[in-house]
């Protein structure tokens, strides 16, 4: 985060001179209401939508839907990418399966969800779930499978058992896979959350998208996506670096 | 003195990792190891000798022969084999004691006792103040001296050390192998240390195994006979009962590597 800590300023007029072009493009182009509604106007638009309480009622029921699910993600891939990661010749069988269902987004596959499912919020909830599960799944077992032999067999030659060997060796080896994989999830789960909520229909920031397009009201629309940005920013942020730089950084494993 | 580990007749072959063609790695080898006896093997590279550390400390399976520790026959890894690594092979997310200590949590030591133990071969290793540090946070030798204390520390019957000072510049070497000797000194351990330096098997070994190129046999063995106390490196270079084996092993080594370059 060296851009906000070290260059502040720099930052700042940036932001500033993005505001400021979107503010021109929008005051010479015909009907910009509809097409590129000023920085201002969605400012104005927001308050429309805070009084009404509509906007942190949608952007809680998307953070929780994001929440849950890769909750859920992390809780399922963790355990199989392990389970995977320990016996050769299983991973060696799943490594491609699993890079092939990694490649597939989340968006690829709601079309068959929402046939299975329908406009419900199980669909949702499975998109989120299949979007994170892969990638976590697929870099905890990459880094189950990069561990070391020397450190195994060293706790081998200590008298470990194998659950030792999983506990005390292959997990924190994997750590630093373990928090990419993690980050990845979950960032593909926040779109696919958007997504979902689009085409499933449900409340939420997606919904609100959706919804604003249809009743003309552009301004909304760009109001959504800046929220997005801005709170997948805070996310990164506040929730998701720190924790990877608390454990991986102080164990010398990923050097800055 | 009652032998700690026999090892008789051991052969053993493996198909070659890309070829596929067998390879004959160790040939017939006995050799025996008496209590609190150093003892050194010395070789060409490729002589088998990496090959009998994996096979003594049970993380390679033989084919032929028998392996015994306190007469028990070898079958898999056991805490009865302390093995020391060419690379140090510490966790990088443990500190120091913990790390040192790993081997008596295993044995479910209780934490008071194993703090006791730790603390003793962290001052036995030299690295006193240094217990709450993380691996990256060492330097290369003190990295070899943690893998060594956590070695001595989970108290086994015998000590496998496989060139474990090759990975270290000449300097920090030697250092380390007059701190081996003393350490062989205050714990009498049984070890077995092996090498390609002729000078370093000489100087830590009170006999030396000599390996003959593959397949591995067992060509000589010669005795050291300075007394421990003396192996300092400025006094014993112009030492007779150390230069003279020193010299008959290189001899016997070099026979095995010129034969190569017929």
């Amino acid at each position: 985060m060296s851009f906000i800590k070290g260059g502040g300023i720099e930052l700042v007029l940036l932001i500033v001179g993005i505001l400021a072009l979107w503010s021109v493009l929008s005051q010479n182009i015909p009907n910009p209401s509809r097409y590129l509604p000023s920085p201002v106007s969605v400012v104005l638009s927001s308050y429309d939508v805070i009084w009404k309480g509509l906007l942190p009622n949608y952007i809680g029921q998307t953070l929780w839907r994001l929440v849950i699910g890769s909750a859920i993600g992390l809780l399922l891939g963790i355990p199989f990418g392990i389970a995977l990661g320990l016996n050769r010749t299983v991973s060696d069988m799943f490594y491609p399966i699993m890079n092939f269902f990694q490649s597939i987004s989340g968006i690829a596959i709601l079309p068959i969800i929402v046939v299975w499912w329908g406009n419900s919020e199980k669909t949702v909830f499975v998109v989120i779930l299949y979007t994170c599960f892969f990638p976590i799944a697929f870099n905890v077992l990459t880094g189950v499978r990069s561990t070391p032999m020397i450190l195994v067999n060293a706790l081998r030659t200590l008298g470990a058992s194998r659950l030792r060997i999983v506990k005390d060796v292959l997990i924190p080896s994997a750590m630093p896979h373990i928090a990419t994989g993690a980050r990845l999830g979950i960032g593909y789960a926040w779109r696919a959350v958007i997504a979902g909520e689009m085409l499933a229909g449900r409340r939420g920031l997606g919904w609100m998208i959706f919804t604003a397009q249809d009743a003309d009201l552009t301004a909304q629309v760009i109001l959504g996506m800046v929220m997005i940005g801005v709170i997948w920013i805070m996310i990164d942020r506040f929730a998701l670096r720190p924790i990877e730089a608390d454990t991986i950084q102080r164990w010398g494993l990923v050097q800055r | 003195m009652p032998a700690k580990l026999v090892v008789d007749r051991l052969s053993h072959h493996y198909p070659d990792e890309y070829t596929g063609e067998d390879v004959h790695a160790l040939d017939q080898v006995s050799l025996s190891v008496e209590d609190g006896e150093f003892s050194a093997v010395v070789g060409p590279s490729g002589c088998g000798k990496t090959t009998l550390l994996n096979i003594l400390a049970g993380l390679l399976p033989h084919t032929e022969g028998s392996v015994q520790v306190d007469g028990r026959e070898v079958g898999g890894p056991g805490p009865d084999r302390g093995v020391v690594f060419q690379e140090h092979a510490i966790l990088p997310w443990r500190t120091v004691a913990r790390n040192i200590g790993h081997g008596l949590e295993i044995q479910g030591i209780a934490r008071s006792e194993r703090e006791q133990r730790v603390q003793e071969f962290v001052d036995l290793v030299g690295l006193s103040g240094f217990e709450d540090r993380y691996p990256h946070e060492l330097s290369g030798g003190m990295k070899q001296r943690c893998a060594l204390a956590r070695t001595l520390c989970a108290n086994p019957v015998v000590m496998l050390m496989d060139e474990p000072f090759a990975a270290v510049d000449a300097q920090t070497r030697i250092t380390l192998q007059e701190e081996l000797n003393r350490i062989a000194i205050a714990t009498r351990k049984t070890i077995l240390f092996i090498t390609h330096n002729v000078d370093e098997a000489a100087f830590l070994g009170d006999r030396c195994f000599i390996f003959s190129r593959r397949p591995g046999k067992l060509k000589a063995t010669v005795k050291i006979d300075v007394p421990r106390e003396k192996r300092i490196w400025k006094d014993l270079l112009s030492e007779k009962s150390y230069t003279d084996p020193r010299d008959e092993i290189l001899r016997l080594v070099r026979e095995e590597v010129f034969d190569d370059e017929e």
